[in-house]
């Protein structure tokens, strides 16, 4: 099982072949590579869970090292990578969910000037989210925490000539950074307590060493890693606006992969968790509230792909939610489910975007059901799994956690999470209307298309291959489940199995769920196919509750006022304070005042050279007062 | 002996004073070598009659004579008064400078300084062919080092001076 | 008579006096438009002091009666520095000539610069500390000052002379005082009288050590003794400030490792309040005032004086960690930040250099090469994994960690969550921002581009492949602290 450094090495190879002979290789040339390198990584991940699978279940873990790192004393961080069913769980949806967009990506971004750079941040991003999930140690760890992080921020800001999308980098950059600040916390906590970062030592001494006070501090601080990270709440705000990135990227990073990162940390150190029952409890917590949250927001966005950002976001709490009742396996499964069903629909959109020139209002289209047939089925096997409908996955997989959380005895959060679902099932619901069902009301609005051709296409097949792979996944992931559970087993061995409910509860928690999906579902088709209701009228009853939702809460612009602005105000009134001689007009004066002059230097300097020996003065005395006198 | 260390003291300090007051630059110069000659005076309450020597001869002597060479020359005589830009450093930096004096001085006036006693007496001094040599010996073994290193810092200073101020390098 | 043997061993620091000399002979010789020459020269010289430091490598030497120890920590410094100088001399051999300064003095100063860092580092005596730092200074004041005709470079020259004459004012009271008390100004005589005379507590020992803080943090520009930094930088040469904030900062910390480790480890419990309450000031002051900064040169000073708060970090842990995480932050931080040094000495149309922020914009289209550089130097002066300042950082943050300082670890990553923002501005101008109005343009030279590679190169490698440096860190602290 060597090979495994395989996985990585492959996107690795592809980002310096991509970034260095890219100018030789032509578009097809960079294509290929790209494609070729992450589907290779999967082929490889293929290969080492199968043989990951050979092995008797308590002994699938393998560490291997590739060098030593760090070493200081006697500390000594590896580069190595931990190969056990939870990560080889994660290499393959990587890189597989990885390969699909890759390949869509190629039909996606076929007349965009950036090509070439885009293939070397995607398989950059590849390799980096691989090292985060292999690696062995908490080093490595944030290394790929960070790296996924900052190929994040790279593709989002990737057409940078809009300056949204340059803003929008920038913000998620600086939400992020607050999260990886308690995420860095957290990591020289776990050193400064067990004095390694290495996984397997940290988690095999952790009951011993640790209190309980110190878990919850830890574990804590890890978490405001992953709320930044998987956006939840209140550091969500960066994912609605990373859309500006081209969409496949928000299909890959901020849809399938790089946002679950936290939901595979917090599953990674359940260890840490389980000894800390207060964070436990604030996992599930914030993952309840931030997936009935997102959900409220996301029934009124009218772009297509923010509906699916605040979808992201609310899904995201639900692993949270998962995974903060113990349910872990039951996390990782919905993580794997969502990252079909919402990669699917990202890729989806972005077929409908590229279909009409880029149009993203979903009041704007409609009717597309005839006019991108291929699109619109693997849409609806999306739809359809999010929403819960058996058998499509999203059923199995939201049904385990609120199982799993109806189990555990938190029955307020079982409750959101029911309702969150009804909501889901009405948003997802409204879009899959609005955007495929009804009359046409592209034609009056979208009058650039007119130049190129008069109706909406189907989009080519590199696009609709990869949509239909992924639908079939969509619609029948589900059917893995026990198999996931089976294989990710001895990983949570340690941890209380959950109690299983008797099968009648069970029933009766399944039909609640389906019913909940079935209502919301009802209710949007009564708005937006039977029009029996007119949502205008609706939203006007609903006045300010209706205006709250639609503009997100507010939250950014309280954000902007309470936070950023003060922030940067003092900032520059400190400078302009501390550094006067910083500011450049005041030295081009100076220097026009001298040269003009020519009277010598005094004049001018004199000034600042004395109130610069005065601070040094006042520094000395601090010195000499805090050395002597105590 | 106490009693004329504060008679060549406080004229010491007072120069030193008087020097950064003055408006007029030639009498801060003058009054600078009032002050080199008092601590040169210093120098030999200290049985140190060499560097006293050396500093009569190389700064009170040579380096000033330079000095007011080159301030007569410039015509620089009376300073154009330099206009105070920012007037509330005045009174600041002199708060300031008497924190620390009184810091200095209550730290000072709590410590006795036990006199070291140095390697040689006055006697052995004598013996050995008075200060000169003692000072010449030492500091071509000892101190040889920094000896070395400050002819350096010397050749530095020369070449500084010439980069700076030669109109044609 | 100093013996062969102390000759042999102090042989690094003889060839760099000798080699500036010959530099000053062979500028006569040499006609002005092969002055570039002098530059190969000189790098010739680096090399075999270089080469002398790594035969000395292992000895543990103690020369003229005490006032100079070689030992691997003055050698590992040493070869900081001399890696520093070489960069630097790399980036200048064009500069100067385009900016029509190319005169043998340039060389003849820096070298005189280095080996004024390399007395600081070796030094076994106050008064070797002292005049080290005065040969150090005296050359930056000029080199700062070298651009003649320029106000700012005069301004900036005499900026730092006027200030820097006042902290070594300080320096020298301070040598005095701790003289008066201890009677000696040799190192481990100190450190003897301290244990013999029962001067722990002495106000005056305080008093002197507090005064010698000043002047050393003067050199490496702590807040706030920092207020020269960035108009020195702005004013002076570029290639001089690159090497200036490395140079002067390596030689400050080398000579507040050896009077700490040597005379003062006694007195450790009454300077780390001092010294917390310092890097505490610096890292916070520096990082804010750079956020708001429009002029490259200055954003990068308040950078360096960010940085010298994290590496006090290292000082304050005083484990045989924190002192190794110190030299390998120095290591690291000289090849980052002369790298990004290097980037703005390229970023220049013959004389007229484009040092505003903006000027950076749309590089990332115009120059790749250079544009991913500059991102790479950024990011690990960020401490952006998996680069050299990412690793010098975690070692110092996990020193400060590790000796029970987690307050100060806190504050120091708060503070690089900070500083990301200004550094991360820069990439993203360069990337994210087409060019308003006069389009910067690149002066490519192949010493130049040397430069920048091994800067890279460094950069990457201590990253990646940390393990070489940090295990000659920590032989060089070996007979100070045990393993």
């Amino acid at each position: 099982m060597d090979f495994v450094r395989l996985v990585p090495g492959f996107p690795l190879l592809g980002v310096v072949l991509v970034a260095l002979t890219g100018r030789f290789l032509g578009r097809r040339g960079t294509a290929l590579v790209a494609c070729g390198a992450v589907g290779l990584a999967f082929a490889v991940a293929l290969g080492v869970t199968g043989a990951l699978l050979q092995t008797p279940p308590e002994s699938r873990e393998v560490e291997v090292s590739l060098f030593t790192w760090a070493a200081v004393s006697d500390f000594q961080v590896d580069v190595s990578l931990l190969l056990d069913p939870l990560s080889a769980v994660m290499i393959l949806v990587v890189s597989g969910v990885g390969f699909l967009i890759h390949v869509y990506s190629v039909g996606y971004m076929a007349q965009d000037p950036g090509f070439r750079r885009y293939f070397a941040y995607l398989n950059l991003f590849v390799f980096s989210m691989v090292i985060l999930v292999l690696a062995g140690n908490f080093l490595l760890l944030y290394v790929g925490w960070e790296l996924v992080g900052l190929c994040s921020y790279l593709l989002i800001s990737f057409w940078y000539e809009r300056k949204e999308a340059a803003k929008a980098g920038m913000k998620a950059f600086v939400t992020t950074r607050i999260g990886d600040f308690g995420f860095a916390l957290g990591i020289f906590l776990i050193f400064a307590t067990f004095h390694t970062l290495d996984y397997a030592e940290v988690f095999g001494s952790a009951s011993q060493v640790l209190t309980t006070g110190l878990a919850t501090a830890i574990t804590l601080l890890l978490f405001l890693g992953a709320v930044g990270k998987s956006a939840q709440i209140p550091l969500y705000v960066w994912l609605p606006d990373a859309m500006e990135g081209p969409t496949p990227v928000s299909a890959l990073i901020h849809a399938a992969t790089m946002v679950t990162a936290g939901v595979y940390m917090v599953t990674r150190t359940h260890v840490l968790f389980e000894l800390a029952p207060i964070s436990m409890l604030v996992v599930a917590v914030i993952g309840a509230a931030t997936a009935f949250y997102a959900a409220t927001i996301a029934t009124a966005q009218d772009d297509i792909k923010r509906v699916l950002a605040y979808s992201t976001i609310s899904q995201l709490g639900y692993m949270f939610l998962a995974v903060g009742v113990g349910a872990y396996a039951a996390g990782i499964f919905h993580l794997t489910t969502h990252a079909f069903f919402k990669a699917l629909m990202f890729l989806g959109a972005g077929s409908v975007m590229h279909a009409l020139a880029g149009e993203q209002d979903i009041q704007k289209m409609g009717g597309l059901r005839w006019t991108m047939p291929l699109t619109s089925i693997t849409f609806l096997a999306g739809w359809l799994a999010i929403s819960g409908i058996p058998p499509f996955s999203g059923f199995f997989s939201k049904d385990e956690i609120l199982a799993s959380a109806f189990a555990s005895g938190q029955i307020l959060l079982w409750l959101v999470g029911v309702i969150t679902a009804g909501i889901t099932a009405f948003y997802m619901s409204r879009q899959v209307f609005l955007v495929f069902f009804g009359e046409p009301r592209y034609s009056q609005h979208t009058a650039i298309h007119a130049e190129h051709r008069s109706v909406p296409h189907e989009s080519p097949w590199i696009m609709t291959i990869p949509l239909a792979i992924l639908a079939v996944l969509a619609a029948l992931g589900g059917f893995l489940g026990p198999v996931l559970e089976d294989f990710l087993g001895p990983v949570f061995a340690a941890s209380e199995a959950r109690q299983s409910l008797p099968p009648l509860n069970e029933a009766a928690l399944i039909i609640l769920s389906v019913a909940a999906a079935g209502l919301g579902i009802f209710i949007a088709w009564l708005g937006y196919i039977r029009r029996g209701v007119d949502p205008k009228l609706v939203a006007a009853r609903l006045g300010l509750v209706y205006r709250l939702v639609r503009n997100k809460y507010y939250v950014d612009e309280v954000y902007h006022a309470l936070l950023i602005r003060p922030v940067w105000q003092a900032a520059s009134v400190l400078a302009t304070a501390v550094d006067q001689a910083g500011i450049d007009g005041v030295v081009n004066a100076l220097g026009s005042i001298m040269q003009s002059a020519g009277r010598g230097l005094r004049r001018v300097q004199t000034g600042f050279v004395r109130s610069y020996a005065l601070i040094f003065l006042v520094g000395v005395l601090l010195v000499l007062a805090i050395s002597t006198l105590r | 002996m106490e009693a004329f260390f504060w008679v060549v003291a406080i004229p010491a300090t007072v120069s030193a004073v008087g020097v950064v007051m003055m408006r007029d630059t030639v009498y801060s110069a003058l009054l600078l070598v009032v002050h080199l000659l008092a601590v040169a005076v210093l120098f030999v309450l200290l049985n140190a009659q060499l560097i006293a020597a050396v500093q009569v001869v190389v700064y009170a002597g040579a380096i000033m004579v330079l000095f007011l060479f080159v301030i007569m020359m410039l015509g620089l005589g009376r300073g154009e008064g330099v206009k105070e830009k920012l007037p509330l450093q005045r009174p600041v930096a002199l708060l300031f400078g008497g924190a620390m004096a009184i810091l200095l001085g209550v730290v000072m006036s709590q410590t006795t300084i036990q006199p070291v006693a140095g390697a040689l007496t006055p006697g052995d001094v004598l013996a050995m062919g008075g200060n000169t040599q003692v000072v010449g010996r030492l500091l071509f073994s000892d101190y040889l080092l920094a000896f070395e290193v400050t002819s350096i810092l010397l050749l530095v200073a020369i070449i500084g001076a010439v980069v700076l101020a030669k109109r044609r390098l | 008579m100093p013996t062969t043997q102390e000759l042999i061993a102090i042989s690094p620091e003889i060839i760099l006096a000798l080699w500036a000399l010959s530099v000053m002979f062979l500028d006569l010789l040499i006609a002005q438009s092969r002055k570039s020459i002098l530059a190969y020269w000189s790098l010739l010289g680096l090399l075999l002091a270089g080469g002398a430091e790594f035969s000395l490598w292992g000895r543990e030497e103690i020369l003229f009666q005490g006032a100079f120890v070689q030992d691997n920590l003055s050698l590992f410094l040493d070869l900081v520095l001399l890696l520093a100088t070489g960069l630097s001399l790399l980036m200048a051999k064009g500069y100067i000539k385009d900016l029509e300064m190319e005169h043998g003095e340039y060389y003849t100063l820096t070298l005189f610069a280095t080996l004024g860092g390399m007395l600081m580092a070796g030094a076994g005596d106050l008064l070797i500390v002292f005049l080290g730092l005065e040969v150090l200074s005296l050359s930056l004041y000029v080199l700062s000052g070298f651009r003649r005709t320029e106000p700012m470079a005069q301004e900036a020259s005499l900026k730092y002379f006027l200030l820097g004459a006042f902290a070594s004012g300080f320096l020298l009271y301070g040598i005095a005082l701790v003289f008066g008390s201890t009677g000696t100004t040799l190192l481990g005589g100190i450190a003897v009288a301290i244990t013999e005379g029962g001067l722990l507590g002495d106000p005056l020992l305080l008093l002197g050590l507090g005064l010698l803080g000043v002047g050393l943090s003067f050199k490496v520009a702590l807040v706030p003794f920092h207020m020269w930094t960035p108009d020195v930088y702005e004013g002076a040469p570029t290639p001089v400030a690159g090497y200036m904030s490395v140079v002067a900062k390596a030689a400050g910390f080398a000579a507040a490792l050896r009077i700490f480790l040597s005379a003062f480890l006694q007195l450790a419990g009454d300077w780390t309040l001092l010294l917390s309450l310092l890097a505490l000031l610096t890292m916070s002051g520096g990082n804010i005032i750079a956020l708001a900064q429009s002029n490259m040169k200055r954003l990068l000073a308040y950078s360096s004086i960010a940085h010298a708060g994290y590496i006090l970090l290292g000082v304050i842990a005083l484990n045989s960690w924190g002192l190794s995480s110190v030299l390998f932050y120095l290591a690291a931080y000289g090849f980052m930040n002369l790298g990004a040094f290097a980037v703005i000495v390229a970023l220049r149309d013959g004389e007229r250099e484009y040092l505003a922020l903006n000027d950076y914009a749309g590089l990332g289209s115009r120059h790749p090469l250079l544009a991913l550089s500059m991102a790479i130097f950024m990011l690990s002066l960020a401490g952006v994994p998996p680069t050299a300042g990412f690793l010098a950082k975690f070692y110092i943050f996990g020193a400060a960690v590790q000796a029970g300082y987690g307050w100060l670890a806190i504050l120091a990553v708060l503070n690089s969550v900070l500083a990301a923002f200004y550094y991360l501005r820069v990439i993203v101008i360069m990337y994210m921002r087409e060019p308003a109005g006069q389009v910067a343009k690149m002066t490519h030279s192949p010493a130049l581009a040397l430069a920048i590679f091994l800067a890279v190169i460094g950069t990457v490698q201590l990253g990646l492949f940390p393990a070489a440096v940090v295990e000659l860190a920590q032989a060089s602290l070996f007979p100070f602290l045990g393993s």
